[in-house]
């Protein structure tokens, strides 16, 4: 038997070329998802812009130091379309049709399973360029940029990907007493849209619901306070105690999850 | 006329079935508006300011938003679009009703539903925040209010339905579909007041009818418009404008989905 | 149906399948298996659905109540019973997508809801009414996803497909995407890309289920040749009866939950059935009616005739038509299966018989 991990690996690369060969059936589609994404984020700029253009800082963060967190949530959301997203936006399909079966029966765990089943590089590929755009943008016009900051901004992208998918499992899990999911998936696009507002405008009873209950507050902040220079340690050691409890929070709740799911026979 | 009461009524039980999602709805407005008072209140704790907004103006601006946006404003697009790429939209082709009119009241049903819980929602908002929000000075405000708000109501769906339309013509055009409708909710105030855009852009803006969805009501309400009245008739002529060409629209997008056959 | 020769099995002696002996290890144990759903009761109405938004009647369903059974390697055994007998219920609760609420279950050693990694390998389950491959891609790329999925070796995974493919008639649609391709032949591909990791034990719940008669006959041979080259264990329902003459020896019958019938297909109208059906095509036009002395007439014109007659008289009627009329053709049938089935649903309470499968 190859070891969990090569196995999960080849997985990966079977799902997300299968899922590329069933995008290249609709190639026009990309073309305007791409357009799409750039069109969103350049919304989301223009906000910002016009936001700027009547005051000068907002949590005490800049215009420039603004962009690297809007480019930041981009960046992530592509990582989240190439490893789980979009698996959890048709849960609820699954559920409801009772498709979910299949994934009850294949020697693969589900959470995986579904993460993979539907694993996109086009789907959010603009805002994750776009993404990227913005934070070289905001980097290269940063007083203080120190390009040792980037291996560790890398990493914790990846820390909020892991809080992202833990809050992914915890919320889209209701999926199987409620069987609808549009309203669980708007949460969590409410949770990923909040988050690039940064982190300081929290205060009070707020802070601690979007740290703990709802950490849309550390997902773009965190990462992108590394690159800023406005870091410290308590911040990440923070976010990545938060990862740690989100993702085992998730697999627990949503492992436990499963038992309530009543396969649909239509 | 019964058999559209009917439709009505029998959505309603529907929505009602599922009364988790429902709150699940409501949570999630709720920490959505939260975060944006949260960012309006660190603006402004900054002794800064936006354009003309006080701080209570902004915060009644989107809190009146998010109402409108889920009382007012039609989602009925993607169900009508899945139901053309599926072939299920067939069974209106044998039944006597027309599309428009069965989905106009399906999007009436559903919003007075959202509204009624949004409205509950909103109320609650507003008595906690009651001396952070601006509210009208005289009667005559509300009523306009109410006026701008059915305009938007139906403008909004008919703009919803032609979205929905498309696929008679477009395969897998929900990424097109995101696009339109964002765009429509920028060019209509959703996330900034247009008076805040720059001077071109609050130009376009006021020539196209997006601005009849949110920021003319919002205006209304808040007394910044200056000219209700015009508003109103402008509003009218779109709403009948867009009936005909809907009506044209649907009779071709029908004629070529039975010579596809599906 | 009405008039074709009976199905082998029905003549068939009784308890065939017994005799392969106690000896061999039960592929699948269900012990006492009980599965009760709860759902809410909501009142009709919009006011009953304002009531239920904040209060509900909790209604508990029992779908599967106190079932026992065990199946030997290599059997193929046929589930019956009407629509909502708990049928389904049953092969979720034995592939682990349903967790019972009382019971053991033990299949090739496993315990199914437990879904062990090798117990998911070893086993398939194949849906009539539920898609598994890609929609917009051709048959032939599911199947490759489904060999990594079950990790299942590049020559073996090649050989398995030559060979289903070729019992299949599959060639040519290998390559074609599954929207372009018509019920029957989705439904061959979903059977390979469900048996490409050679399962020991198959779960099919409506195998045919909305197929053309050609699709449904290829499908039932297949099965039957794959059990018989494969010594697969295969537990399947169905909605047609002859899906399950051709294929079962042994059936169980469920009703309202509860297995009501276990043993051989044929043993069921010996059983069941105490009279037998006399066929008669008369040699020259008869009356219209039939003379008072005969009894049990279900049809009759002046051209043929049926009789329903008590296993008895069979002998005894029989003697009576030939002597009494001239005739062209006579033939003594046994009740066909479909309506011992009724029978038997119509025998249990609460009038269940009248909800009989379409």
């Amino acid at each position: 038997m190859k070891n969990t991990f090569t196995r999960y690996f080849t997985l990966y690369r079977s799902f997300l070329s299968h899922n590329l060969k069933n995008e290249m059936m609709y190639r026009a589609n990309f073309a305007i998802n791409v357009g799409m994404d750039i069109f969103f984020m350049l919304v989301n700029v223009f906000f910002f812009k016009i936001l700027y253009g009547n005051i000068d800082t907002v949590g005490g963060w800049t215009f420039y130091q603004t962009l690297i967190l809007v480019g930041s949530v981009g960046v992530i959301r592509e990582l989240a379309y190439l490893t789980f997203r979009k698996g959890f936006l048709e849960l609820g399909e699954y559920v409801r049709t009772g498709n979910f079966d299949v994934m009850l029966t294949s020697p693969v765990a589900t959470s995986a399973h579904l993460a993979f089943r539907h694993v996109s590089l086009t789907d959010s590929f603009g805002e994750g360029l776009m993404g990227l755009v913005l934070v070289g943008y905001g980097f290269a016009h940063l007083d203080a940029a120190t390009w040792i900051s980037i291996p560790f901004y890398l990493l914790m992208l990846f820390n909020s990907l892991a809080i992202y998918y833990g809050f992914c499992l915890l919320v889209n899990g209701l999926v199987f007493w409620l069987v609808k999911s549009q309203e669980l998936n708007t949460v969590v696009y409410y949770f990923m849209n909040t988050a690039r507002y940064p982190r300081e405008i929290y205060h009070g009873l707020g802070k601690g619901l979007f740290t703990f209950l709802i950490p849309s507050s550390l997902i773009a902040t965190t990462p992108a306070a590394i690159l800023v220079g406005r870091a410290d340690s308590g911040l990440v050691l923070l976010s990545l105690g938060v990862a740690a409890g989100f993702l085992t929070l998730g697999l627990l709740f949503w492992n436990w999850s499963i038992h309530f799911y009543s396969s649909a026979s239509s | 006329m019964k058999k559209y009461w009917t439709v009505f009524r029998v959505n309603w039980q529907n929505a009602l079935q599922y009364r988790g999602p429902t709150f699940i709805s409501i949570l999630g407005n709720l920490l959505h508006i939260s975060v944006l008072l949260y960012l309006w209140n660190a603006i402004y704790l900054g002794e800064q300011q936006l354009g003309d907004y006080k701080l209570s103006d902004l915060i009644t601006y989107y809190i009146l938003q998010l109402m409108i946006n889920s009382m007012v404003l039609s989602y009925i697009s993607w169900e009508l679009g899945e139901q053309i790429a599926e072939g299920t939209f067939s069974n209106f082709l044998v039944k006597p009703l027309n599309p428009l009119h069965y989905w106009f009241v399906l999007n009436l049903s559903g919003k007075l539903f959202e509204g009624l819980l949004v409205l509950l929602v909103g109320g609650i908002l507003s008595f906690i925040l009651i001396n952070h929000v601006t509210l009208p000075s005289e009667g005559m405000t509300m009523v306009y209010f109410i006026v701008s708000l059915i305009l938007a109501g139906v403008l909004a769906f008919e703009f919803d339905f032609a979205i929905g339309i498309l696929a008679f013509w477009l395969v897998q055009i929900n990424s097109f579909k995101y696009m339109l409708q964002y765009g429509m909710f920028f060019m209509a105030g959703a996330l900034l007041p247009l008076d805040l855009f720059p001077e071109a852009f609050q130009r376009i803006a006021h020539l196209l009818p997006f601005r009849f969805l949110l920021y003319f009501p919002i205006q209304i309400f808040l007394e910044k418009e200056a000219q209700p009245l015009e508003g109103f008739i402008t509003a009218g002529v779109w709403i009948i404008a867009l009936y005909l060409i809907l009506q044209f629209g649907l009779k071709r997008g029908i004629r070529r989905y039975e010579a596809v056959g599906k | 149906m009405k008039n074709s020769p009976r199905s082998p099995f029905v003549r068939g002696g009784l308890g065939e399948f017994k005799q392969i002996g106690n000896y061999i290890m039960s592929v699948i144990d269900v012990k006492n298996l009980n599965k009760t759903y709860k759902t809410h009761r909501k009142e009709s109405g919009l006011k009953g659905s304002f009531k239920g938004l904040f209060w509900r009647e909790a209604v508990y369903k029992e779908a599967v109540k106190s079932v026992s059974f065990s199946l030997e390697e290599g059997e193929l055994v046929g589930f019956l019973g009407p629509n909502g007998a708990g049928k389904t219920t049953l092969l979720k609760m034995l592939s682990g997508i349903l967790y019972p609420t009382s019971g053991e279950v033990s299949v090739l050693g496993y315990t199914p809801w437990e879904r062990n990694r090798d117990y998911q390998r070893q086993f398939a389950i194949v849906m009539g009414q539920k898609n598994q491959l890609w929609w917009d891609l051709p048959p032939s790329e599911s199947f490759l996803l489904n060999r990594d999925i079950y990790g299942v070796d590049h020559t073996i995974f090649q050989r398995a497909i030559d060979e289903m493919v070729s019992l299949l008639d599959l060639k040519d649609l290998l390559d074609i995407p599954v929207r372009q391709l018509s019920l029957g032949q989705r439904m061959k591909c979903e059977l390979v890309a469900s048996l490409l990791h050679q399962p020991r034990v198959l779960f099919l719940d409506e195998p045919t289920i909305g197929l053309d008669v050609i699709s449904q006959e290829k499908i039932r041979s297949f099965i039957k040749e794959y059990n018989r080259l494969k010594k697969t264990t295969v537990l399947l329902t169905s909605h047609y009866m002859q899906d399950v003459e051709a294929l079962c020896k042994r059936v169980l019958v469920i009703n309202h939950g509860g297995i009501v019938y276990d043993g051989a297909l044929s043993a069921l109208s010996e059983r069941y059935v105490d009279h037998k059906v006399i066929k008669i095509r008369f040699d020259s036009p008869q009356a219209p009616a039939p003379p008072d002395t005969l009894s049990g007439v279900v049809e009759w014109d002046t051209a043929h005739a049926v009789l329903k007659v008590p296993k008895k008289e069979v002998a005894r009627t029989t003697h009576q038509l030939l002597s009494d009329f001239s005739i062209d053709d006579l033939s003594v049938e046994e009740v066909e299966i479909e309506e011992i089935i009724r029978h038997i649903f119509a025998e249990q309470p609460d009038g269940a018989g009248k909800r009989i499968e379409e």
